[in-house]
Parts: C-alpha cells; sequence; structure tokens
C-alpha cells in the first residue's frame, strides 16, 4: 500500500459512528482520549499534485511525517470518499474527481 | 491600605489622568518615539507590574541583574528591563542625562522619561547571562541583537492610560486593582497559570492541580483561594492562537462551569517573551508577586524554547534563590495525560501506565483545530471549541491561528488618547 505521505483526518465520536457504519471502525487509530486518526495513504505523485492544488499544504517530515495544513472542506471530502468507497485507497478518485 | 510588592517596597503607580496638568508637564518636551516593546513595558512599570522598578534601569543595575540576578540594592531580578534608542537620534536631538522627555507611541505621548544616564552595553554577555547563550537562532538572542546599541535609563510617569478594546478590557487587572479583585473575592491564597494556550483538558488538569497544591491545609468550607489564569499578550508569531481567542477561551471554562468564578479569574499581562527559560521563571513569579498572587505555578519547559534549557530548569532554579527574595510560591508539576486504563485525564506523577499513557500534544491538538473537527471533550471543552471558532470568525479573519493576515490587519490590543 502507497502510504509513505498519508494523510490524517481526525475522527471524533460523530465521524467514528460513519465509519462503524461503513464497516471501516477498525481503521481508526485510538490517538488521544477517544479522538482517532484515520490515514489515508498517498503515493509521492499524489503528494505532489496535493501540495500543487494547495500551496498552503506541506508535508511534515520533521513531526508528524504527514501531509498536514490541506483546508478542512478538502479533509472533510477525503473523509466522505472514505465512507462512500468504504475504503481508504481514495486520493486518486478524489483528484481525478 | 498598603500594598507591598516585590522587595517588600510599596506599590505605587506611576501615573497622571488629569490631562489639563498632562499638557502642562509635557509642554516644550521633547518627544521620542518607542517600539511595541518599549510601550508595553513603559505601562508595565508605570502600573506596577515591574515593583519596586520606576523606570528602565541604568547600566549598573543592568550588570548587576546580569552578573548576580539582583539590582544594586540586592533585590532579586533577573532579567535587563532596559530602553534602546539609536545612537543618532541621541545625538541629533542633543539628549543628555537630567533631561525630561515625552514617550511616544503611535504618534501620540505615553510617558514622561526623566533621563538619568545614557550608556552603552556589551549586547553579547547580556545574551550569555540572561540565555546562557549567544546562539543566533534563540530568540531571545535574536530579539537582544536587534536592539540598538544605546539605553536610556530614568523613572517612567504614564501620562496616557491605555484604552483596552473588546475583549481585552474586561481581562485587563493591574496590580493594585487585581488586589482588590482578590479581596472582593476573599481569596486569602491565588496561584498564577500563565498561559499562551487555548484551553485543552491538560491545561485544565494543570489548573486544578495547582489550585489544589495552593489550597493545601485551608478549610475547606470556604473557598479562599483561587486561580489566576494570567495571559501573556505580546508579539505574535504566525502558527500562534490569536490573542482573543486565549482569554475568550480561558473564560469559557468559567462560564460554561468547569470552573467556579469563586475561585477563578482570567487576565493578562502585556508582555514580550525572551524565552529565557528559568530566569524567565523568576521573572513571571515577580510580575504575579506584584499583582498579589501567593503561589505560581510552573509545568515543564517554562518559558523555554528548544533544547537550550531541560525540562525543568525554571524550577530549579527556585532551589537556589536567597531566603525571602520572593513571596510568592512556586508549585511545580508534571504533566497530565489523558490514559486509556485509568479512563481519565491523569497525573503522570500518579499513573502507573507509562506504556499507554496518551500525552497531550500541542501539535496534535493544533492539527485537529486546523481541521475544524470538534475533538472529544476529554480533550477540549466543547464550549471552548466553540468559542475558538467563533473568534476565528470575529477577531481572526476564520483562522484560530496567527496568519498574515491577522498579523498585518488585527485590531490592536490598546488605543490612547490624542489628549485633546
Amino acid at each position: 500500500m502507497p502510504d509513505t505521505y498519508p494523510i490524517n483526518i481526525w475522527i471524533n465520536e460523530e465521524r467514528y459512528e460513519q465509519l462503524r457504519k461503513a464497516g471501516l471502525a477498525d481503521l481508526a487509530k485510538d490517538v488521544l482520549a477517544g479522538m482517532k486518526v484515520l490515514q489515508v495513504p498517498c503515493d509521492a505523485v499524489q503528494r505532489d499534485e496535493l501540495l500543487k492544488r494547495y500551496p498552503s499544504a506541506k508535508f511534515d517530515s520533521a513531526t508528524t511525517k504527514s501531509i498536514e495544513l490541506l483546508p478542512p472542506d478538502t479533509k472533510n471530502q477525503l473523509f466522505e470518499l472514505v465512507v462512500e468507497h468504504s475504503r481508504v485507497e481514495i486520493v486518486s478518485a478524489f483528484l481525478k474527481a | 491600605m498598603t500594598q507591598i510588592g516585590h522587595g517588600g517596597k510599596t506599590i505605587s503607580e506611576r501615573v497622571i489622568t488629569d490631562v489639563a496638568q498632562v499638557k502642562k508637564r509635557i509642554g516644550g518636551l521633547l518627544q521620542l518615539p518607542i517600539s511595541g516593546r518599549a510601550a508595553r513595558e513603559s505601562i508595565d512599570i508605570a502600573y506596577g507590574f515591574f515593583s519596586p522598578l520606576k523606570g528602565f534601569m541604568g547600566k549598573a543595575d543592568v550588570e548587576s541583574v546580569c552578573e548576580n540576578m539582583t539590582t544594586q540594592d540586592g533585590t532579586l531580578w533577573p532579567i535587563p528591563i532596559v530602553l534602546d534608542v539609536e545612537s543618532s537620534v541621541v545625538k541629533d536631538a542633543g539628549l543628555k542625562s537630567g533631561q525630561s522627555i515625552v514617550l511616544t507611541f503611535q504618534h501620540v505621548p505615553l510617558a514622561i522619561m526623566d533621563i538619568s544616564e545614557i550608556y552603552s552595553l556589551d549586547k553579547m554577555q547580556l545574551q550569555q547571562s540572561v540565555f546562557g547563550t549567544t546562539d543566533a537562532k534563540h530568540p531571545g538572542v535574536i530579539m537582544y541583537n536587534k536592539l540598538n546599541d544605546t539605553f536610556l535609563a530614568g523613572e517612567i510617569t504614564l501620562i496616557n492610560s491605555p484604552v483596552f478594546q473588546p475583549p481585552y478590557g474586561q481581562f485587563w487587572y493591574t496590580p493594585l486593582t487585581m488586589r482588590e479583585k482578590m479581596a472582593e473575592k476573599g481569596w486569602k491564597r491565588s496561584v498564577a497559570h500563565q498561559t499562551r494556550n487555548v484551553p485543552h483538558s491538560g491545561h485544565e488538569w494543570l489548573m486544578k492541580g495547582a489550585w489544589f497544591s495552593t489550597h493545601g491545609e485551608m478549610p475547606v468550607e470556604k473557598l479562599e483561594s483561587g486561580i489566576v489564569v494570567s495571559a501573556i499578550i505580546g508579539p505574535k508569531r504566525a502558527g500562534d492562537y490569536i490573542d482573543e481567542a486565549i482569554l475568550i477561551g480561558q473564560q469559557t471554562l468559567q462560564d460554561a462551569g468547569y470552573f467556579r468564578p469563586a475561585t477563578h479569574l482570567v487576565s493578562f499581562v502585556m508582555w514580550d517573551m525572551r524565552y529565557a527559560g528559568p530566569r524567565e521563571a523568576i521573572l513571571h513569579a515577580i510580575i504575579r508577586e506584584n499583582l498579589g498572587c501567593t503561589h505560581h505555578m510552573f509545568g515543564r519547559d517554562h518559558a523555554g524554547v528548544g533544547t537550550y534549557y531541560g525540562p525543568y530548569d525554571a524550577h530549579r532554579i527556585f532551589d537556589g534563590l536567597p531566603e525571602n527574595s520572593l513571596r510568592i510560591k512556586p508549585v511545580r508539576v508534571l504533566e497530565w495525560w489523558y490514559c486509556p486504563v485509568c479512563g481519565e485525564v491523569t497525573y503522570s506523577g500518579l499513573c502507573g501506565h507509562d506504556d499507554k499513557k496518551q500525552p497531550f500534544s500541542g501539535t496534535l491538538i493544533r492539527s485537529i483545530i486546523q481541521d475544524k473537527v470538534k475533538p472529544t471533550r476529554l480533550i477540549f471543552r466543547p464550549e471552548v471549541f466553540d468559542s475558538l471558532m467563533r473568534c476565528a470568525d470575529e477577531y481572526g479573519f476564520g483562522s484560530p491561528f496567527c496568519n498574515e493576515t491577522y498579523l498585518e490587519k488585527r485590531q490592536p490590543v490598546f488605543t490612547l488618547s490624542t489628549l485633546d
């Protein structure tokens, strides 16, 4: 799985319920006090395309090792795609949309 | 009633509020524009935040502070309070010792300064003493490197009281008004919680833990001790929480009932952080001592930056201070973390599930907030998150964090009268 440059999607109680219904609850990893994270994998080409589309975003190689500062609406769209497709490999579909 | 501040000296405000008197005093005086930092420190001096200082320090005091951590008279003081000016200004204006001048800020008279000395300093020595380093990457060193080469010493009298804009005004307490407020609340003890953050649950428990320590052996039937949230308001950097959200977020904890008004008060201090670690911890203690606090909470990495100081250096420095040099007690705390086994936010000194701990990571919480996803209530009180989002819209140009737009267009913390 090309997961070298993940996008972290934060999962609160509301989103967790949506994941559970989609049968994806196991993919969310507990990080802090019930807050979970869902890592959407991204390969280098997809990463570069995302950073090109969203100049404010960056790949944080120092601390989180993930693509950060994507607009909240974009993160919402990515989450909705995960639920819709019942899988986390959705960046390709997102970029084509 | 006499109010005793740091060094055992009476806190006296150095403020003239009568405009006619001000106009008479400043007529014919040379006007000298000063920086935002100098303006904030002039206000701090005038209201007694830096008591017993009456003005900006002279060379002998600065050297004594650097070498001995005391002013010349032996009063504990860790960081020089200085006013720098361009050498050419001193020369062109013919400034000299014994002269009174008007310090102006944003083109308006702010304070009268009675110059007692004009001097220069070895800035490298200053940096080494205060920060323990001259590394050009240290933010305090960067600040000191930007100082001009000439310094003015002299007493300050404020002639233009700042008018704090909403929401700052409701949180502004001077040492004398803070003491009045504490007396009104019936507090015999109060613990200062310094912050530059919108509070998450880890911060909330830091405050609660500090309150337990402070309340100590006092009777439980009466709530005669309180928490003074003392936010630092000063220069901002991109990515910091916006000031308005910090103050309103802290107040929201009280408004939503997580703290009783009887035991909680939100306030702020204007101060440009030096990130001087242990030395700055002492200065913070002095400021809160002047505000009337009996205790000051110090957590991990207080006033630190990078790896210049050990995580608990700001705790240990208090061990070496002469007895009675401070009239405020440090409350030293480790971190609070969430433990899934305990099922609660708990104190790292008590919880033994080290391998299961979930620390409150600022980076992680910042990322969650950046995405505008409401965190679980064990991380962030929902009311605080909602207030943060409201502040983002009302004050932050859509962001709860400082960005270029905020830094350029933010409303001023205070305004000054034109004295007309």
